[in-house]
């Protein structure tokens, strides 16, 4: 990829007079879901400085833990303790079901929970954030089991989020869904286990090509010992592996930590996670070489600190060149919170109508495919997904009809609606104002609300041209508004941001 | 590609198809369907490649229905004393055998299973039953044990067993599923051709609008970036399809009057594209809302009637275009509900319930037991005919493919398609 700023002048912050409301979307865009009106106003008002000390706070925006985790989490001894004594046979096989399902209704109420508390503009940037650290950290519920587990990973990335990076490492490590997930449990002295070792390396901290073999099966022993119980993380010294250990060429009786810092010091170490952000946030296509070793040798100096870098990132000339503008595929995650934003809609507290879009296009919360996350990118799409992006932009045109569901999410809708959670699908008055326009002044504001880039002159006029046929006193109906929308919403350009 | 292009932007023939492809408008990247379907302009008057292939066409009847007001076991006391108020009296039960019969709203089906065109399968279900929406209709889906969770369904597994190696994206879709979002029987190992459409007719004016709009933003210059163009042309190849089959839809000529509600119009589309010689085995069609956990009656009625009348309307269709000997239907529900019915005039959460088999090829008429109802309070029905059963069957009698590969295990078969 060509790029039109050096390798230096990358990284060197955003000059003040770039800073406009365009640039004030693309931030927003890129670090959040979309760019709500009001956000990019008091944005290109604060200044590019205060906007992302705002983003990224020193104190993290806690995603509280869901009711139903909380009850799993605090029955999870007892459940524990019933499969123990259990004997083999149906009662054991009624009570593994009995836990799985709890499981799995927890992971939704957590889904959706997380959901609508990403959605909210004022908590996005750091919900984005923690989502982009979990999917470098990656755990899965497949694998993990426990929802509570789960969450208090999430819990644990948030809290040290903005901390330093080597701290977030050692505190991962200790992480009870990690050490489920990477078969620490299963580590001990004489027989360690070696996977938790290779991912910390390959896909938390250098990536491939940065350590050896013997690196590996030496750190494994340092981490020999790790257990976890019911969510508590406990170190059994009788378990771990105290003797002399050789790890990039130096010899000491290392512990887990120290491996984690020795890990810093590798001269891969600044880069790697600076090129997990261009993956997660910028581009499909890696930057040139010597882009990330600047960025990386800057980080270094800065004692990792995980908030200086993303301050770094997101204020930085690069992030906000023309090439960057635009041209990124929209997860599915992205996607449907942008689409919840840009419409100004609720969450709807329907896992079938939310959540199940969400699997079909990719991404289910919680669960990524495998240890190294969601590969993203042009990776989302093909002419099935694509489908379901389309369909998911109908369905939210489409008012939920109550009959056609079950009793349970009818409970839910009630109750939802009780506490003046908002609209779920768009409703008339959303478009209104834009019948009293003229077809081109409507064209132009559908295309300026929901479009990352200025449409192209043919783009505008197929639009325009749309609203303005069966038009009867010179304005565009409210159904051929709809119609407008919802397509422009499923068009190529509306997946990029 | 000129954007002010009077005519159509998408190519609808294989002349204007390579003309395209050979300006560059890259359209080559056809992944998952092949141009041979897309592109053969007289494909609703050509003949099926293999024309007695046969079909199965699976409906959902999502929510869990209501078993024992489906097929009503009117001489059991015990019945009458399970559903106080909710029970069909006797004398409006469309007799079936001597001791049980359709519910009043099944009257085209009764006319059916006169004429030998359904079977019914009575008291289907699985060990440890699971109540939960979701994981049951999993099981159902995937074919699993009720302990077991699978990636795949058991159409997937069928597709990968059956189909391998068959160029089906060449010929067309080799599953097809007419319902919000793919369903997780079409779950499979490997990538075989599928396709989905939303359910019932929808507006057609406005879906052509809609699709005119997008093919003509997708065919502008726009934004000039990879990722742009990159979604433009995964976005034509998906239009290029839909207008095939949005153009054999809209050309159909149904010889039976169906009904004006959206699952009609499904099973209706189900019919233009079988007619239509697409080498499809499979269609899934869904019709939800049998979760009646109060005032069940009214709302059970409706429902019965819309499937009994939707289901005789196809299989009149397809007898008149002579397809009938080549598509069975089949119907399958997450649960059956609770024998007692509640305090709100509805039942909950059950296990076992009667599944329907139709077609000019089945062994029509009742097939295994009936439940025992001599029940406690709340007490759920045991099962006496395995799912995967009839399953089996369908994969070896009706789709001629052996069923203990794709069920992981061996189920007897029923004698529910005449060989």
């Amino acid at each position: 990829m060509q790029l039109s700023l050096s390798a230096t002048e990358a990284w060197q912050p955003l000059p003040a007079g770039e800073w406009n409301a365009e640039a004030a979307r693309h931030l927003l865009r890129r670090a959040g879901w979309s760019d709500p009106r009001p956000e990019v106003s008091r944005a290109v008002a604060d200044g590019l400085t205060v906007t992302l000390r705002r983003l990224f706070p020193s104190e993290p925006v806690l995603f509280p833990e869901p009711r139903l985790v909380a009850h799993l989490r605090e029955d999870t001894p007892a459940i524990a303790r019933g499969l123990t004594s259990a004997s083999p046979g149906a009662d054991k096989q009624a009570l593994l079901r009995e836990a799985r399902e709890r499981t799995q209704l927890a992971v939704q109420d957590m889904s959706i929970k997380w959901l609508q508390y990403a959605t909210q503009p004022r908590n996005m940037a750091f919900a984005k954030w923690v989502l982009f650290l979990s999917d470098v950290y990656v755990v899965g519920i497949d694998k993990v089991k426990n929802a509570a587990l789960v969450w208090q990973h999430f819990d644990l990335i948030a809290r040290q989020g903005m901390g330093s990076a080597p701290d977030l490492a050692k505190a991962v490590s200790r992480s009870p869904a990690m050490i489920a997930y990477l078969d620490l449990n299963q580590s001990k002295r004489g027989a360690p286990n070696e996977n938790f070792a290779r991912e910390l390396f390959e896909l938390f901290l250098l990536g491939e090509g940065n350590y050896t073999e013997n690196d590996i099966k030496e750190s494994a022993r340092a981490f020999t010992g790790y257990r976890q119980q019911f969510g508590v993380f406990r170190f059994a010294p009788g378990q771990h592996d105290p003797a002399t250990k050789t790890i990039f060429g130096r010899s000491g009786r290392f512990t887990g930590d120290d491996v984690i810092d020795l890990a810093f010091r590798q001269p891969a170490a600044g880069a790697f996670l600076p090129h997990e952000m261009v993956k997660f946030y910028l581009s499909d296509s890696p930057l040139p070489p010597g882009y990330l070793s600047e960025l990386g040798v800057w980080w270094g100096h800065h004692d990792y600190a995980l908030r200086e870098l993303a301050q770094r990132f997101f204020g930085s000339r690069l992030f906000f060149a023309p090439e960057f503008r635009g041209d990124f595929i929209k997860s599915p995650v992205q996607l449907y919170l942008g689409l919840v934003q840009d419409l100004g809609l609720s969450v709807a507290p329907l896992p079938r109508q939310v959540l199940v879009p969400l699997r079909q296009m990719g991404q289910m919360l919680f669960n990524p495919p495998n240890v190294r996350g969601w590969v993203g990118g042009r990776n989302w799409i093909n002419s099935a997904t694509l489908q379901v992006r389309r369909q998911l932009v109908e369905s939210l045109f489409t008012p939920i009809d109550e009959a056609l569901l079950n009793a349970d999410e009818q409970i839910e809708l009630v109750a939802a609606k009780a506490a003046g959670k908002g609209n779920f699908t768009v409703p008339d008055e959303l478009l209104a104002p834009l019948a009293t326009l003229d077809p081109a002044a409507a064209s132009d504001r559908l295309l300026a609300n929901f479009l990352a880039l200025p449409a192209a002159p043919p783009f505008r006029e197929a639009v325009r041209q749309f609203l303005a046929s069966d038009h009867a006193d010179g304005t565009p109906n409210l159904r051929r508004l709809r119609r407008a929308a919802v397509t422009l919403l499923q068009s190529p350009e509306y997946q990029l941001c | 590609m000129p954007s002010n292009s009077p005519t159509p932007i998408l190519p609808t023939t294989r002349r204007e198809f390579l003309q395209l492809s050979g300006r560059g408008i890259g359209l080559i990247a056809f992944s998952r369907f092949a141009p041979a379907f897309l592109v053969d302009s007289a494909l609703a008057s050509t003949p099926a490649p293999e024309k007695d292939r046969s079909i199965l066409v699976l409906v959902q009847l999502a929510g869990g229905n209501d078993g024992l007001n489906t097929l009503v076991p009117y001489e059991d006391a015990n019945y009458y004393r399970l559903r106080p108020t909710l029970a069909i009296a006797k004398d409006k039960v469309l007799r079936a055998s001597s001791t049980v019969g359709l519910h009043p709203s099944c009257a085209a089906l009764h006319r059916l299973l006169a004429d030998g065109k359904l079977a019914i399968v009575q008291n289907v279900g699985y060990p440890n039953p699971n109540r939960s929406h979701f994981r049951s209709t999993e099981i159902w889906e995937t074919a699993s044990a009720s302990g077991e969770f699978l990636a795949t369904g058991w159409i997937g597994r069928f597709m990968d067993n059956a189909c391998a190696g068959q160029p089906g994206g060449a010929a067309g879709p080799v599953g097809v599923h007419i319902s919000n979002g793919v369903p997780p029987s079409f779950l499979s190992a490997s990538e075989h051709p599928t396709f989905g459409l939303l359910p019932g007719a929808g507006n057609r004016h406005e879906n052509e609008e809609n699709r005119r709009l997008l093919e003509s933003l997708a065919s502008q210059p726009g934004a000039g970036n990879d990722s742009a163009t990159f979604l433009r042309h995964t976005l034509m190849d998906a239009l290029v399809t839909e207008k095939k089959v949005q153009r054999v839809l809209g050309s159909y000529q149904p010889s039976a009057s169906y009904p004006g509600n959206p699952f009609a119009a499904s099973l209706r589309n189900v019919a233009a594209l079988i007619a239509a010689g697409l080498p499809t085995r499979v269609y899934f069609v869904s019709l939800s809302g049998f979760d009646t956990h109060s005032n069940q009656a009214n709302q059970q009625a409706n429902l019965l009637t819309t499937l009994s009348e939707g289901l005789a309307a196809f299989q009149q269709d397809l007898e008149r275009h002579r397809l009938d000997g080549q598509v069975t239907t089949m119907t399958f529900s997450e649960f059956g509900r609770r024998p007692s019915e509640n305090e709100s005039r509805g039942t909950d959460h059950g296990t076992a319930a009667p599944l329907f088999v139709m077609g000019s090829r089945v062994k029509g008429g009742l097939h295994g037991t009936a439940p025992a109802l001599n029940l406690a309070p709340n007490e759920d029905l045991s099962f006496t005919t395995d799912f995967r059963s009839v399953y089996a069957t369908m994969l070896d009698r009706w789709l001629a493919c052996p069923s203990e590969p794709v069920l992981g295990g061996k189920f007897a078969n029923l004698p529910i398609i005449q060989v």
